[in-house]
């Protein structure tokens, strides 16, 4: 009762009436304007204001969160925020109906909870799912109530307005999924259809990334553009690597080449290091975690594992260079004079000894003439073979 | 003296129309230097104002769908030493001995008002568009001779050498782009305007402007390819000497132009070869009359045929 | 003095396979076989050229440098045809011959050159040539002479052989053809003696369009007229080269009178090219260029040294007629009339800057002599197989002799005609 009710009322009325300083709320819109400069209608703006101004009519949305095989660390990085309010403030701007690390209720009244949040609720709500979802086995690895995690997720899903698969695990199958992959781990998308699914991938992803997302949900209805990995383009349309902020190094030259070595200490690029950046597609060059600068992998030194990526993460190892596409110029310049083609001593030796050779045989062939003028050198014709001598 | 034999006139006569079909103008302009394009484009670099951020590089690289040249940098940096078959469009830095100065300098295409490319190729693979100027490369008439490079004076076509499909690669000003209403690549790249783009008039009073109200600023007070070799479509400004960028010193009077002239006036309608087979077959026809004679003689006597 | 050169007779050898002959054609099969791979492989891997140095050595030294030596049929054919040197005729054969082969092995290497060869047949397509293009002009040109006019020049002495050796059947289908070729045939040399002009000419003119590329020494509107001079001085040297090498190899009497009258030629065409050249540098104020010593320099002053001592020596008749003095003379002005073509074309071509260099790579130096080796055996299979090399009347009598004793069915009569005429 008490959920639904909430969740029909706006965003500004429940900030207001909970007593969310605006200060904290303008703070929280700018960062959401950080994270998504480009590419989201809610951020699409001048100013935190008037993204405040949005989100405040924004009507609360209910969310419900379900957990599969997870580590729970998507959680952990929306909610371990280094300023306390905020974690106060996100819970605020949605109604998280359903959490089961966060909820108080457990065992019965836990699946009582669930039906209210779904079944039972008149109003459109947004399914996040956190953890990748067994196949192998029909599923026995995850059960919930004794029901496998498949039949979960069907049933949940079935009934939202839209699901986002927040974490590697759930956009494409994560942690679980790496070889040999014994409980047949997948992602969201690899079950659901008919529905609209964002990705988010990460482990973990960026938490204004998925805050973005269901706050323009909320707002607007409408989901933002997505790649052909059902990823928002705002936030993984570009590499790490053209967003990273030690590229300079990159362009330099300077690499650090082993743990602790001069370089690294110095943070230069970690590209030896065996740093996926160059095929990872994620934001976190941009928007570090945790609200502390440079609280992101790189940031402290370690090469970036490409979390993000089916194809790489857990896959390409940890310290195994990545080629370079679409490879841009160094911080050197080409002479004005480059210098073109090559030596050849070999040949060169070759030709002089040919050369040599070829002088040599006209010089005895020039010995073979006469030196009296007129002398036509008559040597006898010897006479024509005939057959009996063999064939001319 | 025998008079021409009608097997003979058809053999002249065929020989004249070979030589009205190919002493007609082919894919080459009439005029000794051609006729100007209608609306010529151009981009004006300036020097002065260039950075060095080589944007325009891996721009141009995608735009026309090269493979950035990597081969020197063990694959992590498009690091091309010069102009390749990889690379149209390459910065380069001037420094002088002592490094109190320098510059960055743009290289690709100069697309001349007389391309001595496109004079040397033989089926015309490399031509001038008669409306903007670009000089473009067309793979269906390239035989791969390179004649071309050896004749443009600022060494730009490049071949693949090691490809088995060779093409001549060189900046074709992104014409796809021009056709679509876009600036080329670089000039859209560029973000303080070193290389701008425009009609060849536009970036010639620009430039001259330019000179005006900086005296002393550009070297020789001068745009180079205004007149340089005849006058090129790529136009520079620079505050130091054209020879230290790599721009060669030449002059006003084209390759083209200056290798053309005499040829044109021999082989016009092939006058000068039809003249001269006229004169040696006339020539030869009489002695070959009075070598028959003889061959017949001697053959009579001593029983041994000629050997032509 | 007897002239030894009366008439061409087949060479005749107990040994076809000699050392020399082995190692040539060793030589040969190894070039060929690199050239087609070179025609499934791409340009790069297989020679030194390079965008700075883009056309590598068989541009410029088979097809530009050497098919000088192929003019010889051209320099001696208008000595002979059209200023009446009657003499020459005896060694016009050999003249054409080596023609042949050092054009056929020039459009072969510049066939493999090609890094596009298949777009060829645009050739056929007058609208598409471009008539400005000095390599249009060597493109049409070259292959029309080498394979219509030189190739006709070429067709007597092979049904000379086939009148004599053919049969019946054979003999009657010459007779037949014979009028015919009489008739053209003043009208095929003609073209045979100005095409050559038009094309050696161009190749000149293939340098005028790289403009200041070429080093000043050699740069001038007067290339084309130069290299055309030059033809005629080379195709002149290596008509006596070839003919004493191969008298000397195959053991003929040499003929000092006719080869004294080629040489007579030579030096005066070497004087007018001199006289032509240095006025060029002078007019053009580069002599200070010439003496200055650096490189450039001394390659200028190789090639006119080297043209102008045998011109000089060749003035005095006793050492035109003295057979060493001829072949070593010959030499020289062979080998400097070379570096004149080949020197602007590569050793005095600068491109873009100081530090492009050129040199072939082993296969292509491999290639390059493949296609030499190639012309040399065929020059040899040519003179053994028709009567090409001149020699005296008894050699030909000697011959008929022992054919018609060997071979009865042919139906000889004394002279080497067929009885059944």
């Amino acid at each position: 009762m008490r959920a639904r009710r909430t969740a029909a009322a706006t965003i500004g009325r429940h900030l207001r009436e909970a007593g969310v300083s605006r200060r904290e709320f303008l703070a929280f819109c700018s960062k959401l304007m950080v994270a998504a400069p480009f590419g989201l209608a809610l951020t699409n703006v001048a100013r935190a204001e008037d993204v405040a101004r949005e989100v405040a009519k924004a009507r609360r949305l209910s969310v419900v969160w379900l957990h599969f095989q997870d580590c729970t660390g998507c959680t952990e990085s929306l909610l371990r925020t280094s300023q306390p309010d905020l974690s106060e403030l996100i819970l605020h701007l949605i109604s998280l109906d359903y959490h089961e690390t966060l909820m108080a209720a457990a065992g019965k009244d836990a699946e009582r909870t669930l039906r209210a949040a779904t079944v039972e609720n008149p109003d459109p709500f947004v399914c996040v799912v956190e953890g990748s979802i067994p196949t192998r086995d029909q599923g026995v690895y995850m059960t919930l109530a004794g029901r496998p995690a498949v039949e979960v997720l069907h049933e949940v899903a079935g009934r939202a307005a839209a699901v986002i698969a927040i974490g590697s695990c759930a956009s494409w199958g994560g942690i679980p999924s790496a070889d040999p992959n014994p409980t047949g781990a997948v992602g969201v998308d690899a079950l659901v259809t008919g529905k609209p699914i964002v990705n988010l991938p990460g482990c973990p992803p960026n938490p204004y990334t998925l805050l973005g997302t269901v706050l323009q949900f909320a707002r607007f209805g409408t989901l933002p553009e997505l790649d052909d990995e059902r990823r928002p383009r705002f936030a993984y349309d570009r590499v790490i690597h053209d967003q990273c902020p030690r590229r300079a190094h990159f362009d330099a030259g300077r690499f650090a080449r082993e743990f602790g070595d001069e370089g690294h200490r110095q943070g230069w690029c970690l590209y030896h290091l065996g740093c996926k950046g160059p095929d990872t597609h994620a934001p976190c060059s941009v928007m570090h975690f945790n609200e502390v600068v440079n609280a992101w992998p790189i940031g402290t030194g370690a090469p970036c594992i490409g979390c993000t990526e089916r194809k790489v993460a857990f896959r390409v190892p940890m310290f195994q260079t990545v080629p370079i596409h679409d490879a841009t110029p160094p911080d050197t310049y080409a002479p004005v004079e480059a210098p073109h083609g090559r030596r050849n001593l070999v040949a060169a030796g070759l030709a002089g000894v040919a050369g040599g050779w070829l002088l040599g045989a006209g010089y005895v062939a020039s010995r073979a003439f006469k030196t009296t003028p007129g002398d036509q050198g008559v040597p006898t014709i010897p006479p024509p073979p005939t057959k009996k001598d063999g064939e001319a | 003296m025998r008079g021409v034999t009608r097997r003979e006139m058809f053999g002249l006569a065929a020989a004249a129309g070979a030589g009205i079909v190919a002493g007609s103008p082919g894919t080459s302009a009439g005029a000794n230097p051609p006729a100007a394009p209608r609306e010529p484009v151009a981009m004006l670099y300036d020097t002065t104002r260039c950075t060095g951020c080589k944007a325009c590089m891996p721009a141009c690289a995608e735009a026309n769908g090269l493979e950035p040249d990597t081969a020197m940098s063990g694959g992590i940096w498009q690091m091309p030493l010069d102009l390749n078959a990889q690379t149209k469009n390459v910065i380069k830095l001037w420094q002088s001995d002592d490094g109190s100065e320098w510059s960055f300098v743009k290289r690709q295409c100069m697309h001349c008002l007389d391309p001595a490319c496109v004079s040397g190729c033989p089926f015309g693979a490399l031509e001038k568009s008669p409306l903007d100027g670009v000089v473009g490369w067309e793979p269906s008439l390239c035989i791969g001779c390179r004649y071309c490079e050896v004749a443009c004076p600022f060494d730009i076509p490049k071949f693949e050498w090691n490809k088995f499909n060779p093409k001549i690669v060189k900046c074709q000003f992104c014409d796809h782009r021009l056709a679509d209403g876009l600036q080329p690549a670089c000039t859209a790249a560029c973000p303080v305007e070193a290389v701008i783009f425009g009609s060849r008039d536009a970036l010639l009073a620009d430039a001259h402007a330019r000179i005006d109200a900086a005296p002393g600023k550009y070297f020789a007070e001068r745009v180079y390819g205004e007149h340089d070799a005849g006058g090129t479509q790529v136009l520079y400004l620079s505050h130091v000497p054209f020879e230290d960028i790599g721009l060669p010193t030449l002059s006003t009077v084209s390759n083209p132009e200056y290798a053309r002239k005499w040829p044109r006036r021999m082989y016009k309608w092939l006058w000068g070869p039809l003249a001269i087979y006229g004169l040696v077959a006339g020539v030869v026809q009489r002695r070959w009359q009075k070598h028959e004679r003889e061959a017949h003689r001697l053959e009579r006597e001593t029983g041994l045929r000629e050997q032509l | 003095m007897i002239n030894y050169w009366q008439r061409g007779v087949p060479v005749w050898q107990v040994r076809y396979l000699t050392v020399s002959f082995a190692g040539l054609s060793v030589v040969a099969v190894v070039g060929l076989a690199l050239a087609a791979l070179r025609m499934v492989s791409p340009l790069g891997p297989f020679s030194g050229m390079s965008d700075m140095y883009a056309w590598g050595v068989w541009k410029t030294f088979n097809v530009m440098t050497l098919t000088a030596f192929g003019s010889a049929g051209f320099s001696v054919g208008i000595a002979t045809w059209v200023l009446g040197h009657q003499r020459l005729h005896a060694v016009m054969r050999t003249a054409i011959l080596v023609s042949l082969l050092f054009y056929g092995t020039g459009l072969l290497a510049l066939g493999v050159d090609v890094g596009r060869v298949w777009n060829f047949y645009n050739i056929l397509f007058p609208w598409r040539w471009n008539t400005d293009s000095a390599m249009f002009e060597v493109a049409l040109c070259m292959p029309l002479y080498a394979f219509l006019f030189l190739a006709f020049e070429n067709v007597p002495y092979v049904l000379e052989r086939i009148w004599a050796t053919g049969g019946p059947v054979a003999r009657r289908r010459i007779r037949a053809v014979e009028p015919f070729l009489r008739r053209i045939y003043p009208f095929m040399i003609a073209g045979a003696y100005v095409l050559p002009a038009m094309h050696q000419s161009s190749l000149g003119a293939l340098l005028s369009l790289a403009g200041a590329k070429v080093h000043p020494l050699w740069q001038t509107p007067w290339l084309p007229v130069l290299y055309l001079i030059q033809a005629v001085v080379c195709g002149f040297a290596a008509t006596i080269f070839a003919l004493m090498t191969a008298c000397l190899y195959w053991k003929r009497p040499i003929d000092v009178s006719i080869l004294s009258e080629l040489a007579d030629l030579l030096s005066k065409t070497i004087f007018l090219w001199l006289g032509l050249r240095l006025a060029d540098v002078a007019w053009r104020h580069e002599l200070g260029a010439a003496v200055a010593l650096d490189s450039y320099s001394v390659i200028f002053l190789a090639e006119n040294v080297g043209l102008l001592v045998p011109a000089l020596v060749f003035r005095s008749r006793r050492l035109r007629e003295t057979p060493r003095v001829l072949y070593n003379m010959t030499t020289l002005a062979g080998l400097a009339s070379l570096l004149y073509r080949f020197a602007p074309t590569t050793l005095a071509f600068r491109p873009g800057g100081p530090h492009d260099v050129y040199f072939p790579s082993v296969p292509e130096l491999l290639i390059m002599c493949g296609w030499i080796a190639l012309a040399i055996v065929g020059f040899s299979l040519a003179v053994k197989t028709f009567a090409i090399l001149p020699a005296p009347i008894e050699a030909w009598d000697r011959l008929i002799a022992v054919a018609r004793a060997d071979h009865p069915e042919w139906r000889l009569d004394v002279h080497g005609n067929p009885t059944d005429d």
